[in-house]
Order: structure tokens, then C-alpha cells, then sequence
């Protein structure tokens, strides 16, 4: 498993927070390095950045290349439960705990504090391990996240096909659904949304029902749905710094 | 002085004289340069004197050690003699020069120096060079030829030798001379660091003349003043003089009139009183020799019966008469009477005389700063003579506008000191005062009036106008004089735990207005005091205010508030219950809200950060933010580039959060609908940043170069309240974003 990772200038003389980043489908480790322009933020708190990549590869499972929206490029943060996935497709405990593990092993990070956020795919993946783990991560933030995947088209098909039939099951790694069940635990979340986003439009992200959710539930969230802006990187580009500081007023508290 | 004037004419003549204008001119030397001087002033007087330095020189060289400015005096008394000489028998003088010249060689070599001057004179008169030529050659042209030649090598060599000074001479000499004539044993010098020297012998002595100028103009200038007044002192006392000898002398008068009545008098009486008794006594003498008469004429009567008859009529008239005692005593005695002549009149006046008149008036001092207080006025006065003075009478009274009080009390007093402390007056007040001096013979003139002013009353801080935020408190307050003030002093001590308020940390002088913004520390408490100032002093502290910079803290500016907004009494909650008013026609005042019933809280314009708090019930409608402080009252806040605010509304689906500013709002859905609103103003990093105080969550922030301060803004849109919370230390979790 490859992943990028940013060491700011504060990393060569002390410990630093780390930050997690998880891209979208189809993304590998390097877009969102390549492509995000966080650096400067990043470097100026001082915050160590962590890009995995979004699936295992060259599993040799039959269909991960079939399509880009499964298998290949397309884990979906969860921990597969199906075969032919259930050995390889473990995305979920890989973020939560064994690349954790490998980055403060091998890099001088500061365990204590972490946060996460992501794109799309990966802003339900950061939203549901935020949600999933409560005060693990310092704090969580999304750039147009597939807020109810059980609802969604994208989310039907991964979830079906990593976790089977029972929908119920799916509800395990669905935001919306978390945020019901979330215990009073603080957590800030900042999600920026295109207005624009055809994602949007096609019922593939929802968040108005995570939104919702959260104002049922008294969870913070300031949703920001800024206009002319579509789903890509020149969209993360824009509103990176606002992420980053988002994390950086929790991670240096 | 007499061979001066003869080597005088004989050089002068030599200009004149075609035979001797072959004198050979010598190249100027540094001597005759520094005679030069000298020389052109005297070209003034005529050639006669031109050269009256020179034999100088050569007869006196003890001349030469005399100060230059004796010289120079020396000189212009020549002028005159020699100006007077000047139509001297010229062929006299011819002759006397011609024997010179021809026999003394000596003589000769001494002109020789001289050369300079000659060449000078010879320059100015050049046709007797060609006349030189002309009578020479009659004369012989050899010797012509022979002279000239001399000359020359005598110059050249001249030239070579003026280089040495001896010091003991006091004259240039050719160094040939150190070494073999008379200067062989002398001290000599280089002749031109002798120049310096001389030059700076001369400079020091200008120097010092010229401090003597100073020194005796100084002098002079006093000596007109004391001249002055002499004068007028003696003038004042030939006066006095007069004034009281004329009395005395009119006195004297009046009693010699009186005394020569007196006597007169006397006299008259005395000479009549002795008048009568002579008269008596003569008719006593006459009855006598009547009665005698009668008796002898007795004894002659033969007739006896007639004789007794007639003699006990006579005898008992006798006997009658004799009765009578003989008056024999003096009425009077010749001489007057002792008179005692009362001068005690004349004794006085006479004695006035030396102790002096009445005192001169005395002079009332300017006043003198802070020596007043808010009651009383410190007045000193000088008296400028040396008249003896008893004591002073001070009189004051308030000066006032209105004619009509001009009657208002007048104060005296009598005070032996020339200062008296004056107490009861009313603060900042003009007082005039005049005094007058007092002794035994009189009262002075009043002196001039002067006007003392009493330090002011207090001033009063304005504890609602106050501001401050961790930096800075902007503080405000009244004079309650009528009359203006200099300035203000502002004194504020720092409280620490151990509440030692009464030292001032710090005062700020020469405010001129009735506001000051003072720069303090973070975090601290702070007591500020004002006192006013004017040029009698100052005033007491005012009441002390209490300011702590812990976060900022302002007020809300009444003046813009809405006619439907109502401020609490607790000054920093607004209340709106209803949106009409069914009466209308509420008062709107110029500076207020028309159209959104809001309201500018009074921030004070200082850089940095402000941190305040809005406190807000869910489902209240408001708009929160800051606007500058002209933002037009008739608009919605938010809807102008003057403001920026959060606004909420309540749609029927959700609550609705606009951050608005000239009409646009970002599409934000906020989750939590925020009850308490932080506010953060950031001046250093242009930002306005909105946030649920209570969860420390990020809402929103306004990126903006604000071109003035801004103050807090706020508005209801339906039926509600507002808090406002301020002093409040801004939160850390506000540091980011």
C-alpha cells in the first residue's frame, strides 16, 4: 500500500499532529498531493499530511478493474465482509488503525493528535471513522462528501457489494445513519459542497439529509455550499486553507 | 617727532622732484604689506604723510614695539601736524633732502628698504619717471645708467635677504646680516612663521579689544540707565522738595502774619492802657493844683466868718480827695509778652520731607502657575521704590461680564507681606485685583489691575461613554465650568492585589479636549482620574472610574437607536415588541435608524482585536455584525458595503443564516443554531469572524480592509431581545481560523 505524505518544516525539530487526508474513486495517493495545494497551509501549523491510497491493488480479485466505482480505486472505507473482498478490502480498519500505526512508527507524529478529512468517497470515509470513533480524531471536515451512501447510488453498489444484501449492515458505515447514534461528544465539522457539483444534483452526495441529521442530533456542522464550483480538485484547491485551519484550531489547541 | 616730520617732507618731495625720482624703488616687501594698511589710509591726507611710517621705522625702531593701535593714533595726530605743514617751503626741503641723500650712505641703504612704498608712490605717478629720465640725462648719463643698475641688484638681493625676522630688533632682516652684521648674536626667526605669530599676536588683541567693546558698551548702557534714573529719582525729589518747602514756607508765612497781629495787638493795648493812666494821672495833678490853688486863695481871705465858712467846705473836700489812693502802679509793663510760637506744624512738614511721601503704588505680579486651587488665589505684588511702606491694602473683585454687577462686593484687605492667599472664591473664575501701599504719610495709588484666575472645579468622567478594549480605553468627560479650561491631566494608577490605588503609575499632560484615548496593558484594572487645568492650576482628581482591559468593552450609542428599539436598563440589552407602532409619529432623531429598527454600539477606534458576545433566544430574527459609523440610517444593515452582518431568519423548513454584506450572503446551513454569537474583530488581519460562542464552532468570516473603525452593529427583525455581552477576553479558540 502506497500512501504521501507531507513533513512540514516544524516535523524536523519536533513532533507534529497528523492529518489524514482520503481522496475520492479512482484517486491513488498522489492527487491529492499533486493537486490539492495544502502545503502551505500545512506547513505553516505545522501539520504532518497523510494521503493513503483509496483501495488495495493488484489484488488479482476477479472484477476489482471491472468498473471505477468498485474494486480497484473504489474501497469505500469500509472492512469488507464478502468474499472475494473480505481479505484484501479492509480500507477502514487500514485507516483507523495500521497506517496510524506504520506513520507514528516511522515519522515523528504526535499519536494524540489526529484528524481526518476528505473528498467525495473519502469524505464519507472521514466522516464515518470520525463518527465511528469519538475523540479519536480531533476533528473532521469534507469537500462534497457522500454524506448518505445507503441512499445513493454509489453507495448501493459498494456497500452491496462489500458488505452484502443486509442493508442493515450498511448502516454501520453510513454518516447519516451514524450521526443518529453519535454520543455527546464534541466534534466539529466543516463540509464545503459545489454548488455546481453534478454529483450533487444526480442524489449521489445528500447532504442535506446528513445536515438534517445533524441538527437533529445538535452536531455542529457548518455546511457551505459555495457557488460555481463543481467536484474537482480545482474546487479542494480553493477552500483547502479553510480545511486546513479547521484542523489546525484543534490539532494545536 | 621732529625728525620724523623732516624725513616726511623729504621723501614726499622726492615724488615731486625730478632729480630724485631716481630713487630706486625697491619690490615690496612683506613689511610694507603689512603697513599697507596704513599707507592707503593715509594717501587720503595727502603724499606729505605717505610716508610718515617709513622714517618711523628708521629712526625709532623702539616705535615699532608699540601697540598698533598707538601707532595708529600716533599717526592721525601727525595727519594733523603735517597737514598743516603741508605748504611748507618746498625748496627747503629739496635741499635738506638732497644732503641726505647724497652724503649718508647709511641713510641710503635704509630708503633702500623702503622700496616698496617708493615703487607704490612711483606707480601712481609715472610721468615723473620719464621726467626722471630726462633731467638725468642733462645731469649725466652715466650715473643714470650706474643707479639703475645698483637698483637692481639691490632689489634682486632684497628680495633674497626678507626672509629673516629679528625677534630681538623687532625688525626684518636679510639673513646676510644674522651672519655678519649687527643681528649676528640676535634671535632671529623664519619671517613667515614670524608673520603668523605677529598675525596671531594681532588677532589675540582684536579679541581682546573687541571684549572690551562688550565690555565698556555693557558699561555704557548701564551707565544710561543709572543716568536715567538719577534723573528721574532726583527730578521725583526736587519735586517732593518744592511740593513741601512751598508748604512749609506758606505755614511759616502764615504764622508770621499771625505772630506780627498778635503783637500788634498787643502793642496797641499796652499803649493805650499806659494812655489812660497818664490821663489820669494828669487829672489827678490838675485836681490837686486846683485844690491847692483854692487853699491858698483860703489863706488869703481876711474875713473870718468866710474863711471858716469856706474852710470846712475845703477841708472836706481835702480830706475827700485825699481819701482817694493814688493810683502809682503800672498798668503795664513795657515789655511783650513771652509767646509760645507753636511749630509743630512746620516740624511736621519739615520732617515729612525726609521720611518721603506716600509710597509709590505697588505692581501686581502676573499670575504665577498652579498657585491656585478650585477656592482660593495666592497674589503676590512688588513694590519697585524704596518707600517705606506700613503695610498693603488688597482689594479683588470678580470680573464680570454684566454691567449690573459691578456693584458686587468689593473685598479689602491689610496684609503686611507683599503676598496674601485669598480663600472662598468659586473655581475657574477671573478675580481682578489691585493693591495699594500704606505708611504713615499716605496711601499710594492703586496699581494696575490684574486678573487671577482660580484653578477649575473637577471635571466629571462620562462613566457611560467610556470604551476600552485590552490595549486602550477611550475616556470622556465634562468640564462643569462655564469658562473654558487650558487642558486636562489624566492620572491612572494600576490596582494591583495589594490595592494600592494612590500611586500614580502615570499621568498624561496637555490634553486639550475633553477625550483621551490611553494606551494600557493587557488584563490589568486600571483607576483613571481627570484633573483640569487652567493658569492658576489645577483642579482636584475627579471621581475615579475603574477600567479593566480585560477584552472590549463599549457602549451602545443611544442616539442611533430605532424609535421602536428599547434599551434596557442594564444598558446593554434591546428589546423590539412590536414592528409597528399603531400611535406612529415616534420621535426620530437625525442620527437614528429609520428603516431597520437597530442600533451602533460605540466601539472605541483602536487596532487589534474586539471580542464580544450576542446573546439570542432561537427563534429571534436579528442582524448582528459591525457597519462604519456612517452607514445609512435608512437601509438594512448588510445590504450597503458600510457593514457586515450575520443575519438569521427562521424559513418554514429551517433556520437561515445569511452573513451579508452590499446584499450577498455566501450559501451557509448551520447545524446548530447558535444562542450566544461571539464576534471577533480582527483590524491586524482584516477579518470580522462570527462564531457559536457556546461550541467555540466557526461560522463564518468576513475577509475585509476595513477603511475606518467600525462599531458593533445590531437590529431585531421580529419581536425580541438581543444581549450584548462585552469584556469578555477574547477566547482562544477564536485564534483560528
Amino acid at each position: 500500500m502506497k500512501f504521501g505524505i507531507y513533513l512540514p518544516p516544524k516535523a524536523e525539530t519536533g513532533k507534529c499532529p497528523v492529518l489524514y487526508w482520503l481522496s475520492g474513486l479512482t484517486c491513488t495517493e498522489q492527487n491529492f498531493i499533486t493537486k490539492a495545494g495544502f502545503h502551505q497551509a500545512a506547513a505553516e501549523h505545522g501539520l504532518i499530511v497523510v494521503a493513503p491510497d483509496t483501495s488495495p491493488r493488484g489484488c488479482n480479485i476477479e472484477g476489482e478493474d471491472e468498473s471505477w466505482d468498485f474494486g480497484t480505486g473504489a474501497g469505500f472505507y469500509v472492512d469488507a465482509t464478502e468474499d472475494p473482498w473480505k481479505t484484501n478490502y479492509r480500507m477502514y480498519s487500514y485507516i483507523k488503525d495500521e497506517l496510524p500505526k506504520l506513520i507514528n512508527a516511522n515519522f515523528p507524529t504526535d499519536p494524540e493528535r489526529m484528524s481526518i478529512f476528505g473528498h467525495s468517497m473519502g469524505g464519507h470515509g472521514a466522516l464515518i471513522l470520525a463518527l465511528k470513533n469519538p475523540g479519536k480524531y480531533k476533528s473532521v471536515s469534507a469537500f462534497a462528501p457522500i454524506c448518505n451512501p445507503i441512499q445513493c447510488e454509489w453507495g448501493k453498489k459498494a456497500l452491496g457489494g462489500y458488505l452484502g444484501s443486509d442493508v442493515s449492515k450498511w448502516e454501520a458505515y453510513d454518516a447519516t445513519q451514524l450521526v443518529k447514534s453519535y454520543p455527546n461528544s464534541h466534534l466539529d465539522i466543516l463540509i464545503d459542497q459545489g454548488k455546481d457539483d453534478q454529483f450533487l444534483s444526480a442524489g449521489q452526495l445528500l447532504p442535506d439529509n446528513f445536515i438534517a441529521a445533524c441538527t437533529e442530533q445538535k452536531i455542529p456542522v457548518v455546511f457551505r455550499l459555495q457557488q460555481g464550483y463543481d467536484h474537482s480538485y480545482f474546487f479542494i484547491a480553493t477552500f483547502i486553507n479553510d480545511h486546513i485551519k479547521h484542523h489546525a484550531k484543534y490539532l494545536n489547541a | 617727532m621732529s625728525s620724523r616730520s623732516g624725513s616726511t617732507r623729504e621723501y614726499e618731495t622726492s615724488d615731486r622732484s625730478p632729480g630724485l625720482s631716481a630713487f630706486p624703488p625697491v619690490p615690496e616687501s612683506s613689511e610694507s604689506e603689512a603697513e599697507g594698511l596704513i599707507f592707503y589710509h593715509m594717501d587720503l591726507y595727502g603724499s606729505k604723510e605717505r610716508f610718515d611710517i617709513f622714517p618711523k621705522e628708521l629712526t625709532g625702531q623702539e616705535d615699532r614695539s608699540r601697540g598698533d593701535t598707538r601707532k595708529e593714533s600716533a599717526l592721525s595726530s601727525e595727519k594733523f601736524q603735517c597737514s598743516q605743514e603741508a605748504e611748507y617751503d618746498l625748496e627747503k626741503e629739496v635741499a635738506e633732502l638732497a644732503k641726505m641723500y647724497g652724503l649718508d650712505e647709511d641713510r641710503e641703504k635704509e630708503l633702500e628698504l623702503l622700496g616698496g612704498h617708493l615703487e607704490m608712490v612711483e606707480s601712481r605717478w609715472p610721468p615723473a619717471r620719464t621726467e626722471k629720465a630726462g633731467s638725468q640725462g642733462s645731469g649725466g648719463g652715466l650715473s643714470s645708467s650706474g643707479m639703475s643698475d645698483e637698483w637692481n641688484s639691490q632689489a634682486a638681493s632684497e628680495e633674497e635677504a626678507a626672509d629673516v625676522f629679528c625677534s630681538t630688533c623687532k625688525m626684518p632682516i636679510r639673513a646676510f646680516d644674522k651672519l655678519f652684521g649687527e643681528h649676528k648674536d640676535h634671535e632671529v626667526a623664519q619671517l613667515p612663521s614670524a608673520v603668523e605669530s605677529e598675525k596671531e599676536e594681532i588677532h589675540k588683541n582684536m579679541c581682546k579689544l573687541e571684549e572690551q567693546i562688550a565690555q565698556v558698551e555693557n558699561f555704557a548702557s548701564h551707565l544710561e540707565e543709572i543716568f536715567i534714573t538719577v534723573e528721574e529719582n532726583f527730578g521725583r525729589q526736587e519735586q517732593n522738595f518744592e511740593v513741601h518747602y512751598n508748604d512749609a514756607v506758606q505755614v511759616l508765612a502764615q504764622k508770621y502774619e499771625e505772630q506780627l497781629e498778635a503783637l500788634g495787638e498787643e502793642k496797641r493795648q499796652k499803649l493805650e492802657a499806659l494812655y489812660g493812666q497818664l490821663v489820669s494821672c494828669g487829672e489827678h495833678l490838675d485836681t490837686c493844683k486846683e485844690l491847692t490853688d483854692a487853699t491858698q486863695e483860703l489863706y488869703l481871705e481876711n474875713d473870718k466868718a468866710n474863711f471858716m465858712k469856706a474852710a470846712v467846705t475845703m477841708v472836706d473836700r481835702l480830706e475827700e480827695f485825699l481819701k482817694k489812693e493814688v493810683d502809682l502802679e503800672l498798668s503795664t509793663l513795657p515789655d511783650f509778652e513771652e509767646r509760645v510760637i507753636d511749630f509743630s506744624e512746620v516740624e511736621q512738614l519739615m520732617n515729612s520731607i525726609n521720611t518721603i511721601p506716600a509710597p509709590c503704588a505697588p505692581v501686581i505680579n502676573p499670575q504665577a502657575p498652579n498657585t491656585a486651587t478650585g477656592t482660593s488665589l495666592r497674589v503676590c505684588w512688588g513694590l519697585f521704590s524704596d518707600d517705606t511702606v506700613e503695610c498693603y491694602q488688597l482689594c479683588y473683585k470678580p470680573v464680570s461680564n454684566e454691567r449690573s454687577s459691578d456693584e458686587q462686593a468689593e473685598h479689602t484687605l491689610k496684609v503686611k507681606e507683599t503676598y496674601c492667599t485669598i480663600t472662598n472664591l468659586f473655581p475657574n473664575t477671573q478675580y481682578e485685583f489691585w493693591v495699594s501701599a500704606l505708611n504713615a504719610s499716605g496711601i499710594s495709588p492703586p496699581s494696575e489691575r490684574t486678573v487671577y484666575v482660580t484653578a477649575p472645579s473637577p471635571p466629571t468622567i462620562k462613566n457611560k461613554k467610556i470604551r476600552s478594549c485590552e490595549n486602550a480605553a477611550l475616556v470622556c468627560w465634562e468640564s462643569r465650568d462655564i469658562n473654558p479650561v487650558d487642558s486636562y491631566t489624566v492620572e491612572l494608577s494600576k490596582l494591583t492585589d495589594e490595592e494600592n490605588g494612590d500611586t500614580i503609575t502615570e499621568s498624561i499632560v496637555g490634553i486639550p479636549n475633553c477625550e483621551v484615548l490611553i494606551h494600557l496593558q493587557p488584563t490589568q484594572s486600571y483607576r483613571i482620574c481627570i484633573r483640569a487645568l487652567n493658569l492658576g492650576g489645577s483642579s482636584e482628581r475627579s471621581e475615579p472610574v475603574l477600567i479593566h482591559t480585560t477584552g472590549t468593552y463599549f457602549c451602545l450609542n443611544e442616539d442611533t437607536a430605532h424609535p421602536l428599539l428599547a434599551i434596557l436598563d442594564d444598558g446593554f440589552t434591546i428589546a423590539c415588541d412590536e414592528l409597528e407602532n399603531p400611535e406612529c409619529d415616534l420621535p426620530v432623531y437625525d442620527n437614528s435608524f429609520t428603516r431597520c429598527i437597530g442600533i451602533l454600539g460605540s466601539l472605541i477606534p483602536f487596532p487589534g482585536k474586539h471580542y464580544w458576545e450576542v446573546e439570542v433566544e432561537e427563534d429571534t430574527e436579528y442582524r448582528i455584525g459591525v457597519a462604519f459609523e456612517n452607514t445609512p440610517r435608512h437601509g438594512y444593515l448588510g445590504a450597503n458595503n458600510s457593514s457586515w452582518c450575520m443575519r438569521h431568519i427562521i424559513t418554514p423548513s429551517r433556520h437561515k443564516y445569511e452573513f451579508l454584506h452590499s446584499g450577498m450572503t455566501p450559501d451557509i446551513r448551520i447545524t446548530i443554531p447558535p444562542t450566544r454569537i461571539g464576534i471577533l474583530l480582527d483590524y491586524e488581519n482584516c477579518r470580522l469572524s462570527f462564531f457559536n460562542a457556546d461550541i467555540a464552532q466557526h461560522l463564518y468570516a468576513f475577509n475585509s480592509h476595513f477603511q475606518h473603525y467600525v462599531h458593533p452593529c445590531f437590529a431585531l427583525e421580529t419581536p425580541g431581545i438581543l444581549r450584548i455581552h462585552t469584556g469578555i477576553a477574547i477566547p482562544p479558540w477564536t485564534a483560528l481560523p
